[in-house]
């Protein structure tokens, strides 16, 4: 039976806990074995969806706090990831996966909803391609295609701080009670015993792919790929992102289906 | 305006070439200049895009480079251009209306323009009405063997 690479980094600093997995990404494409990853940032910081204005954070809010902001290459919006989220990340070689995103992304997210079921969590994959436990998202994913591997990412969220999470977005300040509240409704933690988490996950994940689980390591490819992202995440043009015109449209999405939208002062539920 | 015919249950222009990995249509606008969009499968499986953004007018491409970079359901993969050339326009209308690609991918939802470096790759294209219609039912069929589209 082929391998599936576990690597557990633990506890790791904000930008690692970014370039880190970018790293095996990029691993996994050069020939790397599908790999599991897990690790956790040591404190607080603000994420970029890969095609987010810098500006839809707020900045000065940003700096006030001591939140460094890195710009990550999957997608989704301006988020707050803390030591209270464990990340893990599964990445396959592109030829491995479905040749339809959504299909991929439903594939490689199922094994997720089997490891949050195995710790009681009963979660679930809506039609959205949300993992939520009744109407509420409890792990924020993302995905790349990275040169010839795909990695989907989530979270296991033990404890979310809606009111930060609110406060790094640039929005006007009279909707901004309006985002923590409808946060607080569809922004949900489990607070679930992340050993057991990750041990469910191995073993969702191995068997959903037919792959043996091996523990292991940064390959010495990955690890200079690593460095080189150490500064390319730090940099000011990969922070500012890709070329693209100012955003049109005043709203913020609190997950798949619901937004609030100030532009035409509603807010609520899209369907 | 482009003929529309149906194939395997999708729209499919016939007076265009297609890249047979990718699921770009090209069609020349000139002697040496090509339009690049997005066939109506390649729009059926990226899911609902909601960001596109495009490398600046003046980039140098070789067939294989992403032209851009494409977003639906939190998923980012490049947009993997089918030919060589300089780009010289990009569409800001799909840029700031993603859903127009998914409305008219054969029209208004064109993504690049590009100065061909050799125009030799254009063969490397399927085209011709027959050609076409072969290799996208294979395509269609290929996917629904995957189970990633409905029968």
């Amino acid at each position: 039976m082929a391998e599936l690479r576990i690597v557990d980094f633990g506890r790791v600093s904000a930008l690692r806990s970014q370039t880190l997995w970018h790293a095996l990404a990029y691993g996994v494409s050069a020939g790397g074995p599908p790999t599991l990853s897990f690790m956790r940032p040591s404190r607080p910081y603000v994420g970029l969806g890969y095609h987010r204005h810098m500006e839809e954070a707020d900045l000065a809010a940003c700096a006030d706090a001591g939140l460094p902001v890195f710009r990550r290459m999957v997608g989704g919006g301006v988020v707050y990831l803390d030591e209270h989220q464990q990340f893990f990340q599964i990445c396959l070689p592109i030829a491995a996966v479905p040749r339809s995103r959504e299909a991929a992304l439903r594939r490689l997210l199922e094994p997720a909803v089997a490891a949050f079921r195995a710790v009681g969590v009963p979660a679930d994959l809506d039609a959205d391609g949300e993992i939520v436990v009744g109407e509420a998202k409890i792990c924020g994913h993302g995905a790349a295609q990275i040169d010839d591997a795909v990695v989907v990412v989530g979270n296991l969220i033990e404890r979310f701080d809606h009111n930060t999470a609110a406060r790094i977005l640039a929005l006007p300040e009279d909707v901004r009670g309006e985002v923590i509240r409808l946060m607080e409704r569809y922004v949900l933690a489990t607070p679930a015993d992340p050993a057991a988490f990750r041990a469910a996950a191995i073993d969702a994940y191995a068997e959903a792919l037919g792959l043996e689980p091996v523990p292991g390591a940064l390959s010495p490819y990955e690890g200079e790929r690593l460095s080189e992202l150490d500064d390319r995440f730090r940099s000011p043009d990969w922070l500012r992102g890709p070329l693209r015109p100012a955003p049109q449209r005043s709203q913020v999405k609190i997950r798949a289906g619901v937004y609030v939208d100030w532009s035409v002062e509603r807010a609520g539920r899209a369907s | 305006m482009s003929e529309i015919i149906e194939v395997a249950g999708f729209g499919v222009a016939l007076d265009r070439a297609y890249d047979g990995a990718g699921h770009f249509w090209i069609s020349t606008v000139g002697p040496a200049r090509a339009r690049i969009g997005m066939d109506a499968l390649g729009v059926e499986t990226s899911g609902t895009i909601a960001q596109l953004a495009f490398l600046p007018v003046g980039e140098h491409l070789k067939r294989g480079d992403a032209f851009g970079s494409l977003e639906a359901a939190k998923f980012v993969g490049p947009l993997t251009s089918p030919l060589s050339g300089t780009v010289t326009a990009t569409n800001d209308a799909v840029v700031a209306d993603p859903a127009l690609v998914e409305r008219d991918p054969y029209g208004a939802g064109w993504l690049i323009e590009l100065d061909l470096a050799d125009p030799g790759e254009l063969s490397n294209l399927v085209a011709g009405s027959q050609p076409i219609r072969v290799w996208f039912e294979a395509e269609v069929e290929d996917y629904r063997m995957q189970g990633v589209l409905a029968e």
